[in-house]
């Protein structure tokens, strides 16, 4: 038996499922007494009437700037409640994705559905459950955070009560409780930054793009927003985050878009990616310095295909099999080896993005 | 608010309200409304209180008195227009505050009609407060009888003169990537350029009535005692003058608001932020 979480389709509330896959029951929403029929699929169950449908979808998406092409004819979509990573180096195209994404920029060809609007077509109504942080912003900094964001408030058609309500639970959720009523004139870059955020969570969006949302920010800014990010997935929030730190995608993201020249590389689950990676390095410490008769001993060994010394390490290149690194293991004691830890190199983003990004392009 | 609650045009409207009301924040959080205010009330005062301090009497008429002291109303709405329009839309572009604005939910053109009203509304205020304080004086001087009508057309024409000037300076924002530039052009394109060209299609004796500076002077035309003409001409010469006529003045003043308004507003949609 497995449990899942369902969610009421019209008053947002979040029903805990038990069956069993491949099983059909019917759900009743204890706030509004909705009914609905809950699938337990043999990977995700969801409820067939609103949880199983692409929140954003991107087709066929082209971008020409006076004749270089910016975007490729790029696909993609993103289902509810997803995490997407959009991953790519400088110049990949990541931000004028999310640019057409927001309507800032009208595509050359094909097109971008938000809730299955057309972007392009129907921004005014694309655009209405969506926050957006994009590139660095301008901030108004003649301002205090409250005027602007009360300005903001209206457009979303909030009240006064809650835009007043709102201000003060987003700006404690970006730290700036005590600045609600500064000039952002005399703000720092990172405090311009999280006041950026705030806009964009300030009408509780149900989908957030955010377009490398740490940048500026100080360590523990970048995990406030990192644990931010997951308090709104909690809530089922869609958020599609585009960044350069693979570390803040793989530890936040559910899939991973990989973006290079304005083409999609490749895209997956954070696992199916990790489980791409050739791991084929085994780090290795000893107790004792290592003699030149030791190294010969070590080189010897069959089953190694190179070994050099890394960084206060030994690094010991195999084929990647396990049953090897076993084998490498029990040769180098049986040599007598002094062995203090043997450790498998894990599967990192980074060395999957070098892989497989053009070597000319920045990175990370 | 959910997509099917959204009503166009009545949303559109609305949107429109709230940024009008946002720019006059603005304005006024940047000091430029002050600044504006404090000339409007320091031009008409100093033609109020030097006079007699100089020894000088007021000029005979009521008329008279609000000519010379509307000649300075023509600078005033030169330079508030070109502030408070001057950045109107390329500020946006140029501070990247239009990452934050453009991604909202509304239509541009609601942000950009909110944009221009707001600069209007900014001039209108500031020249209505010169008017007041200018028919003040004259009400402490010569009496309330000495408030004519011809003081109240001046004041129309002076509200049209300033929705032109919004027009032009609006366009030139729409289009520049600078604030600076947009905001300077605009006021040297009123305040030196389009006056050397009326005088230079005068000294041709060719009538300059398309000119929207031109007809700025029907401004202190209508109260009848206007000069008629911005630059004069060097002694020996003869000149011959025109002068704007009433309602090809008006004519010229609705076209320039009308076509440079919408020529502001397609540059302005089809600008992107990229």
């Amino acid at each position: 038996m497995i449990s899942k979480t369902a969610e009421c389709p019209k008053c947002k509330t979040h029903i805990t499922v038990q069956g069993n896959p491949g099983e059909t029951t019917i759900v009743l929403c204890p706030n509004c007494n909705i009914k609905g029929n809950f699938t337990f699929q043999k990977e995700k169950a969801e409820i067939e009437t609103i949880s199983n449908h692409n929140i954003i979808e991107v087709k066929n998406l082209t971008k020409m700037f006076n004749g270089f092409k910016a975007l490729d004819n790029v696909s993609f979509n993103v289902k509810k409640g997803e995490i997407l990573g959009f991953v790519g180096p400088n110049g990949a195209g990541k931000t004028t994705t999310i640019k057409l994404l927001t309507n800032l920029l009208t595509p050359t060809s094909g097109h971008a559905y938000i809730n299955n609007i057309d972007v392009n077509k129907n921004p005014t109504k694309a655009l209405l459950s969506v926050g957006s942080l994009i590139e660095v912003p301008g901030i108004y900094d003649y301002l205090t955070p409250h005027e602007m964001l009360t300005y903001f408030g209206k457009i979303h058609r909030l009240n006064k009560n809650e835009i007043n309500q709102k201000i003060k639970e987003v700006l404690k959720i970006v730290k700036l409780s005590e600045w609600e009523h500064k000039k952002i004139g005399s703000f720092s870059t990172g405090m311009q930054r999280r006041l950026a955020i705030a806009k964009a969570i300030l009408h509780s969006p149900d989908i957030l793009i955010l377009d490398e949302p740490v940048i500026g920010l100080d360590p523990r800014g970048i995990k406030d927003v990192r644990d931010m990010l997951k308090q709104f997935k909690n809530k089922g929030v869609t958020i599609f985050l585009s960044s350069h730190l693979l570390n803040e995608v793989r530890e936040t993201c559910d899939r991973i878009i990989f973006l290079d020249a304005g083409k999609v590389v490749t895209q997956g689950t954070i696992k199916e990616i990790l489980n791409r990676i050739k791991i084929d390095t085994i780090e290795v410490e000893f107790l004792n310095q290592l003699t030149e008769v030791d190294i010969k001993k070590i080189e010897n060994i069959p089953e190694i295909n190179s070994f050099e010394k890394e960084n206060g390490f030994f690094k010991i290149k195999f084929d990647g099999k396990p049953e090897t690194s076993n084998t490498i293991l029990t040769k180098l004691t049986e040599q007598g080896l002094k062995v203090v830890s043997f450790s498998t190199k894990k599967a990192d983003l980074e060395s999957f993005y070098v892989s497989i990004m053009n070597d000319e392009k920045g990175v990370i | 608010m959910d997509a099917d609650r959204y009503i166009p045009g009545v949303d559109d409207f609305k949107n429109m309200y709230l940024t009008i009301k946002f720019e006059m924040l603005k304005h006024i959080k940047r000091k430029r409304i002050l600044l504006t205010l404090i000339l409007a009330i320091l031009i008409p005062l100093i033609f109020f209180i030097v006079p007699p301090l100089l020894g000088q009497g007021y000029a005979d008429t009521a008329n008279g008195f609000a000519a010379s002291n509307l000649g300075f109303v023509n600078l005033l709405i030169i330079l508030s227009g070109a502030i408070f329009t001057g950045d109107s839309i390329s500020g946006e572009f140029e501070n990247k505050t239009g990452l934050l604005l453009f991604s909202t939910p509304q239509r541009k053109s609601s942000i950009f009609t909110g944009k221009y009203i707001a600069s209007l509304i900014a001039t209108w205020l500031i020249v209505s407060l010169y008017y007041l304080i200018t028919i003040m004086e004259m009400a402490s001087i010569y009496g309330a009888s000495g408030i004519s009508v011809e003081i109240a057309q001046s004041f129309l024409l002076a509200l049209l003169y300033s929705t032109s000037v919004v027009s032009i300076v609006f366009l030139f924002s729409s289009i520049m990537k600078k604030t600076i530039t947009s905001t300077l052009i605009g006021f040297f394109l009123l305040m030196m350029i389009l006056p050397i060209i009326t005088a230079v299609f005068t000294l041709a004796e060719v009538d300059p009535w398309f000119i929207v500076t031109h007809n700025a002077d029907l401004i202190t035309n209508v109260i009848g005692t206007g000069n008629g003409g911005g630059f004069g001409p060097g002694q020996g010469f003869n000149l011959t003058v025109f002068k704007p006529d009433l309602w090809s003045g008006i004519s010229v003043m609705s076209a320039y608001t009308v076509i440079l308004f919408l020529t502001g507003m397609v540059m302005a949609d089809r600008r992107k932020m990229e």
